[in-house]
């Protein structure tokens, strides 16, 4: 038994007590979780404040000249070279992401047109396994942008250079602490953080009212998910909630994970104030109580989709704008996206992805009996060292593309459907203006953010989340385990890799 | 003359042993035939021996997600201890072996009915050949992603049509399930590569005499009995070496499983080579990979062997 597992009702409520404390002292911090490290910083933006009228009312109000901010860093006629990895649009993205990145490109030419620039768009899913095999070859990029998960891994292995805002023109107080804490190993920086989003709950209105639910109020709690999932399928015969759980696939974590927060258990203790990633908490009552919830779900209710042990978040787009599925946990882009995929339908395929488009609805992500809880997510850029790099680490065109991406504008622009900017000094500009203007449901996920929960700080972290944590989900869905031998096997995986260490 | 030189030095020295002065003999009076297969040599000693090596050596360490490969640990046979120990050893094994054993066995019965059937001259023929070559010739990356959508347990084409004609009352689950996952993907990997075993025995039915087939109908054979006694021990050798090849192929096989399934869900389709990817890449655990690859080339070397005896079986016997 772990420590955690010892908390009680009475733990539950006081924790309960400390969170709701904190939402209304803190008024909000990046994440509750790092509330105190919030006060040691002096930042341009007072997170203090945080709330979406906030935001609307700072963004607009600064003018940045990206071009005049880097030369600073890098002189505009430097020639070098560069090679970047990253994850960029893809087909599942919405049309303007791909034009911004284009536009991004474009201008990266434009300002410094004698680094000759070698750029990977690499695939989510693909990307950290990419780079374990060619660090090992010596072959990796002289930049990458990583998933907030997977830093701390190459960090702990030195394959990283230290390096902080401060090294490409920026403060570090101008960067949510969250998201420095979460790429800090052993007291050193690695990474800037060029990105940070919460998700949210999303649903279709239309199939809540045809199935006789309010459509207007989503589920408020977890448990109220399964009900209305059963419901909604029960009356429709259509999938309620959208979940997922493949293997070795990022989309797994961030969707379960905010339900086993919220029900109180975690991998670690990584939920707690002062996490110290000694605790595994998978076999905890909280963690256990939500996968008996996706259990119910998948198994009992067969309210979900039947290949959610195969899906990724991608294959959820397609029967959510067919009207096939009324919930999902998604970014602010899929409303993007799903504009985009209503325009591209034809017949009457296109009558039902416009009501679709019509009746989307976003929300707070469901609270449990311990907390509402989210996925403090985004990514990070980094540096790799000289000796891992193939061809060489040119200092002077890194710095400068760093200083490009990570600017209060681009940092904007790169994150327009999907994200938030890293550098908070982006919530000021025009462009943080013109996304709160036309993308809707923007101010709800950027709401979610004082709720968000960073994954734990340790090398192994990818492991805990994209294959124990999926692996605990498909032992439990598939019946091959029961909900506690799924949730006691994952908690042993995790005490193994620990003690393996 | 070195040779003179070379025997003198082996006679004199009576550490050297009978059987080792005469390799080296016949490596010195043949000197130049090595010299020309030299540069071959090394490049399979760097491209084959090194990793072969590299491979081994590091299945005696282990290598924690927070070390580099150079501060990895030595452990001796503690990975091969740890894996022949696990019950999930024992669960991919299990599943290596139905797969091989069903994907080498169907897709050899299917070419083989295949080759026979287009053995005969009729209206057609070439055609329905050039069709039946194509699932050989498709990407296995592209077909994998094609045969994943058909299969879709919510959306997938079979599973409408077996509503529409209702033969089931929802889609059928083929790959969210525990016990359809495995037979599934068998299914797409006889498709895939029937056609190579219907190649090789189209080949061998090349060499049936026609006369002793028809001395055969002659003597009052029929159809079965003259396939039996006379078709098939021809194509004895040419079948052993299309199941051998497609064993060792089904053996090594990884574009399939993973992309469709990853091995899921919850290991059911996991074979050694989807358990050793991901023990590496996914997991870093390259120790343990390292020996669950040395574990299996060991098995392929076997393989290996029985194939060489047969190639060499049916050299022998056109010598005899």
């Amino acid at each position: 038994m772990t420590k955690i597992d010892g908390r009680d009702a009475t733990a539950f409520r006081l924790q309960r007590r400390e969170l709701v404390a904190y939402s209304i002292a803190a008024l909000m911090s990046t994440t509750m979780v790092f509330t105190a490290t919030t006060a040691s910083y002096a930042q341009s933006i007072d997170l203090s404040k945080w709330s979406p009228e906030y935001v609307k009312s700072i963004a607009g109000t600064e003018e940045f000249d990206t071009a005049a901010e880097c030369a600073k860093v890098t002189p505009l006629d430097y020639k070098g070279k560069l090679s970047y990895w990253w994850t960029g649009p893809n087909d599942a993205s919405p049309d303007i992401e791909r034009k911004i990145n284009d536009d991004f490109w474009a201008a990266w030419k434009a300002t410094y047109p004698n680094i000759e620039t070698d750029a990977q768009n690499i695939d989510y899913n693909v990307l950290l396994d990419k780079l374990r095999t060619a660090l090992l070859g010596n072959a990796g990029p002289m930049v990458l942008r990583l998933q907030i998960l997977g830093g701390i891994e190459f960090s702990s292995k030195g394959y990283f250079q230290p390096l902080k805002p401060e090294d490409v023109g920026y403060a570090s107080a101008d960067f949510w602490p969250g998201a420095l804490k979460s790429d800090t190993y052993e007291g050193v920086l690695y990474g800037i953080p060029t990105n940070n989003e919460t998700m949210a709950f999303i649903w279709n209105a239309k199939i809540f009212n045809d199935a006789g639910l309010d459509g207007e109020h989503p589920p408020a709690t977890w448990d109220e998910v399964v009900k209305d999932s059963k419901i909604i399928h029960d009356k429709l015969g259509i999938a309620g909630y959208g979940m997922v759980a493949k293997q070795n696939a990022g989309n797994t974590p961030f969707r379960f994970m905010p339900q086993m927060w919220a029900y109180g258990g975690g991998t670690l203790d990584e939920s707690t104030d002062a996490p110290t990633y000694e605790t595994v908490m998978l076999n905890s009552a909280g963690a256990k109580a939500a996968l008996q919830a996706s259990y119910d779900m998948y198994v009992r209710d067969k309210s979900v989709p039947v290949s959610a042990l195969t899906n990724t978040q991608n294959e959820n787009q397609q029967p959510f704008i067919a009207g096939q599925l009324a919930m999902m946990i998604a970014h602010p882009s899929e409303y993007a996206k799903m504009k985009d995929l209503a325009s591209k339908a034809t017949g009457a395929d296109k009558a039902v992805a416009d009501a679709v488009v019509e009746n989307m609805r976003y929300g707070l992500i469901p609270e449990g009996p311990a907390r509402r809880a989210v996925v403090f997510g985004g990514s990070n850029m980094h540096f790799i060292k000289n000796e891992y790099v193939d061809g060489g680490f040119d200092a002077g065109a890194a710095k400068a593309f760093a200083c490009f991406w990570n600017s209060p504008e681009w940092s904007t622009k790169l994150a327009w459907t999907g994200s938030n900017p890293g550098n908070l000094r982006g919530f000021k500009t025009k462009w943080m203006k013109e996304r709160l203007d036309t993308i809707k449901f923007l101010d709800v996920t950027t709401s979610m953010l004082p709720n968000g929960i960073p994954f734990p700080v340790v090398p192994y972290a990818t492991e805990i989340m994209n294959h124990i944590v999926p692996d605990m989900l498909q032992n439990a869905l598939t019946e091959k385990m029961t909900v506690d031998e799924a949730a006691e096997d994952a908690a042993k995986k995790v005490q193994d890799l620990m003690a393996g260490m | 003359m070195s040779t003179v030189t070379g025997q003198a030095a082996f006679a004199g020295d009576p550490a050297v042993s009978p059987r080792r002065a005469g390799l080296l003999r016949r490596i010195v009076n043949h000197r130049a035939d090595y010299l020309y297969v030299l540069p071959a040599i090394v490049v399979m000693l760097v491209v084959i021996g090194y990793p072969i090596y590299y491979t081994i050596e590091l299945s005696l360490f282990k290598t924690p997600p927070n070390l580099q490969m150079k501060d990895k640990i030595f452990v001796g046979l503690d990975n091969y201890v740890t894996i022949l120990r696990s019950a999930s050893f024992r669960d991919v094994t299990l599943n290596t072996l139905i797969w091989t054993a069903g994907s080498t066995l169907f897709a050899f019965l299917l070419g083989l009915g295949a080759a026979l059937s287009l053995h005969r001259e009729f209206m057609g023929r070439g055609v329905l050949r050039a069709l039946l070559l194509i699932p050989y010739v498709v990407s296995a990356v592209a077909a994998s992603y094609v045969w994943k959508w058909l299969y879709h347990s919510d959306f997938g084409v079979i599973g409408a049509l077996a509503v529409q004609f209702q033969l089931s009352d929802r889609p059928i689950n083929f790959l969210d399930n525990l016990h359809s996952v495995l037979p599934s993907l068998i299914v797409v990997n006889i498709w895939k590569e029937f056609s190579f075993a219907m190649i090789m025995l189209m080949a061998g039915l090349q060499t049936v005499p026609d006369q002793l087939l028809r001395a055969a109908q002659v003597d009052g054979a029929n159809a079965w009995q003259r396939f039996w006694h006379v078709t098939f021990p021809h194509l004895k050798s040419v079948s052993m070496v299309t199941v051998l090849l497609l064993m060792v192929a089904n053996f090594n096989s990884f574009i399939i499983p993973w992309i469709m399934t990853g091995g899921g869900p919850a290991g059911a389709s996991d074979i050694w080579i989807t358990q050793i990817y991901n023990l590496a890449f996914g997991r870093q655990r390259y120790g343990v990979a390292s020996a669950y690859s040395v574990i299996l080339f060991i098995v392929m070397m076997t393989l290996g062997y029985f194939y060489v005896r047969a190639l060499t079986r049916g050299d022998e016997a056109r010598a005899g």
